[in-house]
């Protein structure tokens, strides 16, 4: 029989680096979940990509184990990554910061495809648009 | 007393789950996380509360909403609340239990009342924030390794523990008869648990050395030792294995731990490029452990 999920998290944690620390200790800490256990393993599986950001979404069971799956970079570290920038604007309405094209955001879009909420393309395209807008990183035509 | 920190909950549209990571991220929180409730995302952020100030907060309301209004979503709901570090940090150990480890070994939660003529051998254990409690399958497999290179002569051996963590396997080596282990371990709040670990267990100080560090502090220490514990992940060891023949003699031992099944082939060649040899391979789940010496036989 299946084992019962009691509850379905999704971290967004730097790769290599998860400690007891928040998030992870408050998320797993009340479902009863082995959180130095937990770090073990996503580091074990991040290593080779520190310096990245990289979700997690872990399933608990109700005899309190669990099993996680790997998911995409932010959006938000995507960009920064295309558009060549360490941050984004303090006053996004006001400042551009950097640009990138429409072949990278949909790129970026195409990668972020599985973990969005979007239906296609466009949805995913218009998802990562709005958090470029939000970070002061402009589309170019 | 403990530490304190901001939880910033943000109830937002799944589309905006992006943008308000970026937000709470450049805010400075490390990290999120996020769980689905009806139709919407609950996003949590934290921030240590010596950092910002309420106001810095309100601030934040602010541009979290700007985020959606200019991407014409709906603005979420943004709300904070001060937690202590006690509230998450304890929560597991109610769940945790005395639990047997190979033929010998008991693991035993230090805030368990200590049982009458145990059969085992007891190794009390608060691991606070540092790795090793003795459930995760790595720690099971070095500890059950040590069991099988304690058989004979033990009370002449000198062990080093690389990445000690909570002290789980110094501490089981010196139950097991060790001349002396030195423990490293390069996180200073594994140190602390550690040493505090081995007070609970009623081991001599001047037995069991407890250092801030990695193999260098090892090398300072000018021990030869016969044994080595290194249950840490593999991309360390790739980077930590070249040095073990400074501290080690040509018929030393080592265990290595921490290494998923897909890495074995890489520390196996690693093992073998550097003149050491493959004694036994032990599978747990998706974790290995690799028992290696230095001497051909």
């Amino acid at each position: 029989m299946p084992r019962k999920v009691v509850a379905l998290i999704k971290l967004a944690l730097p790769a290599g680096k998860a400690n007891p620390a928040p998030p992870v200790g408050p998320a797993l800490g009340q479902h009863g979940v082995n959180i130095m256990a937990f770090c073990k393993e996503y580091n074990a599986k991040t290593s080779d990509k520190v310096g990245l950001v990289i979700p997690v979404e872990i399933s608990v069971y109700e005899d309190r184990s669990f099993t996680f799956i790997l998911k995409t970079p932010p959006a938000s570290v995507l960009i920064k990554k295309a558009a060549g920038i360490e941050k984004g604007a303090s006053e996004p309405n006001k400042q551009k910061v950097a640009s990138i094209t429409q072949a990278q955001l949909k790129e970026i879009a195409e990668t972020k495809m599985p973990d969005l909420n979007a239906n296609d393309i466009d949805a995913a395209m218009k998802i990562v648009a709005g958090t470029a807008k939000n970070m002061g990183v402009a589309i170019a035509n | 007393m403990s530490n304190c920190w901001w939880e910033i909950i943000v109830v937002c549209d799944p589309i905006l789950e992006e943008s308000v990571f970026w937000r709470l991220d450049s805010f400075g929180c490390s990290g999120t996380s996020t769980q689905a409730e009806d139709t919407s995302y609950v996003v949590k952020a934290y921030i240590p509360d010596i950092k910002i100030k309420p106001l810095d907060l309100s601030a934040l309301t602010l541009w979290l909403k700007e985020d959606a209004i200019s991407v014409e979503a709906t603005a979420p709901e943004v709300s904070w609340q001060l937690i202590s570090e006690e509230d998450w940090a304890s929560g597991w150990k109610q769940y945790w239990q005395p639990q047997k480890i190979g033929d010998r070994f008991l693991i035993y939660p230090a805030w368990l009342d200590i049982p009458q003529n145990p059969e085992r051998l007891l190794l009390r254990l608060d691991p606070g924030a540092a790795f090793g409690t003795g459930t995760h399958p790595t720690t099971q497999l070095c500890l059950e390794s040590l069991e099988m290179r304690f058989y004979e002569e033990a009370e002449t051996l000198a062990i080093a523990d690389i990445g000690c963590g909570s002290g789980i396997l110094s501490i089981g080596a010196m139950l097991l008869g060790a001349k002396e282990v030195a423990a490293v371990d390069t996180d200073s709040l594994a140190i602390k648990t550690c040493r505090s670990n081995c007070q609970l267990n009623d081991i001599e100080q001047k037995r069991l050395i407890v250092r801030e560090g990695s193999i260098s502090e090892l090398t300072k220490l000018e021990t030869t030792y016969d044994g080595i514990l290194c249950n840490i992940l593999a991309d360390i060891i790739v980077q930590l294995f070249p040095h073990f023949n400074t501290i080690t003699h040509d018929k030393s031992w080592a265990i290595l731990s921490g290494i998923l099944l897909e890495q074995a082939n890489q520390i196996a060649d690693l093992v073998e490029s550097n003149g050491w040899t493959v004694a036994a391979l032990w599978k747990r789940q998706e974790w290995c452990c690799f028992n290696i010496r230095r001497s051909e036989y």
